[in-house]
């Protein structure tokens, strides 16, 4: 049982004590900002939504070779 | 280069989180904004779209601080020999080099580049987007990246994109832009250059052509003859792009714009305006870049009133080199042959004067010669 509970006390600490493991580094996976700009239907809705609120940035005069 | 949907643009690959040395950076960290919020309208208030710019030592000093010392003085974020330029044939009233000081943030400073938009996305300057859904990219691809902004120039050159010319050498051989011009070179090594043509680590011919001036090396007397008398360009490059006038301002909506009023493939040999230990050559191509006096009219006249203190065709090293070129086919393809070289009669009146120290006099054509080399 004792080697049991060094086992477990391991593991924890490698879960969550050992910086770049999986547990931690990823943590930032479940944010809004991941979840979105990693789909591209999101991504697809909400930039056509930006297109209709916001004009064209690029003049249409630019003409020749910069 | 392939134009991105808006929505690719900002389209992140997963696959970032198994990135060993980034993929532990919540986008936050760099980038601000609010990761709980559902609305990706509130969510983005106070979002930074690169964070690389103007101070990259938050986003990149860190782990980067070698690189990051550097960074403001790196050429592709100070634009500082752009602007000595413009300054050096602006006027000396403060009134009006403060108008063209605005015309100049307006239009001129779109034009850097930044860890971000070399390493991650395309540059702001070409609309930006993410090169691989944010994966950073260690060696910047060339298309996207380096010849998004030097297209008209460098890009139509080197691919060998004008019309009956051939592409470099270089890019035959597979060559793409790091290959000369490496990190350290882009990277900047903290000194401040007036000029891109001095900066110490910037590539030379030789430092891979290192036999040329060697007895046993083909073509030896030629390239011995000709050396610190012509640069390289002179003898290997095809003709290359040059541009005219070029004016800016703002359409009616508020936009900014340019327009150049003409561009035209032409070779000329001029007298070296940059000479230099680096540079020690009497002969050099020339190109004719598209500074006009009245470029900036539409801010403010007379922007541009020493205008002829420095030549409108200038030192030019353009990217389509070949082993067999023209003017290199016999002596007598480029001795004697005035066509080649930048004359008065190929200056427009208005910038004769800029260009006096460039102007190659007629005396100064090498004569035709009689012997020819085996």
């Amino acid at each position: 049982m004792k080697y049991f509970k060094v086992i477990g006390v391991a593991v924890a600490f490698c879960l969550v004590l050992i910086p770049g493991n999986t547990f931690l580094c990823h943590a930032y996976e479940d944010t809004q900002c991941f979840q979105c700009h990693t789909s591209a239907k999101k991504l697809i809705e909400a930039t056509r939504e930006i297109a209709k609120a916001r004009p064209a940035l690029k003049s249409a005069e630019t003409s020749g070779e910069g | 280069m392939e134009p991105l949907a808006p929505h690719e643009k900002i389209f992140v690959d997963s696959d970032i989180v198994d990135d060993e040395n980034h993929g532990e950076i919540a986008c936050h960290e760099c980038h601000g904004g609010n990761p709980d919020d559902p609305n990706w309208n509130t969510a983005h208030k106070g979002v930074v779209k690169d964070p690389t710019y103007p101070d990259a030592t938050t986003a990149c000093g860190d782990c980067h601080d070698e690189i990051n010392e550097n960074y403001q003085k790196s050429l592709h974020v100070s634009l500082r020999p752009y602007k000595l330029i413009i300054d050096e044939r602006a006027s000396s009233n403060t009134v009006i080099r403060n108008k063209l000081g605005c015309a100049m943030n307006t239009h001129c400073s779109e034009c850097h580049s930044s860890c971000g938009q070399c390493h991650i996305s395309r540059p702001n300057s070409v609309e930006g987007g993410f090169l691989d859904g944010h994966l950073f990219q260690k060696k910047p691809p060339m298309q996207e990246v380096c010849t998004a902004c030097h297209g008209s120039r460098i890009q139509k050159e080197y691919l060998g994109e004008h019309e009956g010319l051939l592409p470099s050498i270089h890019k035959e051989k597979n060559m793409k832009c790091d290959k000369c011009h490496t990190g350290e070179e882009m990277h900047g090594n903290g000194k401040d250059y007036v000029h891109r043509y001095d900066v110490e680590n910037g590539p030379k011919c030789v430092d891979c052509h290192k036999e040329i001036y060697k007895r046993e090396a083909k073509n030896v007397i030629t390239h011995r003859i000709h050396k610190d008398k012509a640069s390289c360009h002179v003898c290997h490059s095809q003709p290359y792009n040059n541009c005219s006038a070029c004016h800016v301002g703002k359409d009616k909506q508020g936009l900014a714009f340019f327009k150049t009023k003409s561009s035209w493939v032409d070779f000329k040999i001029g007298l070296n305006p940059l000479k230099s230990e680096k540079r020690p050559e009497k002969f050099v191509t020339l190109r004719h870049v598209p500074v006009d006096k009245r470029t900036f009219d539409f801010y403010v006249k007379d922007a541009l009133s020493n205008f002829d203190t420095l030549p409108t065709w200038k030192l030019a090293t353009p990217h389509n080199i070949r082993l067999k070129t023209t003017q290199n086919a016999s002596c007598n393809a480029c001795h004697g042959n005035e066509s080649l070289f930048l004359l008065e009669k190929d200056v427009e009146n208005n910038e004769k004067k800029a260009n006096k120290n460039v102007l190659v006099p007629v005396n100064l054509i090498p004569k035709k010669q009689k012997w020819q080399p085996k």
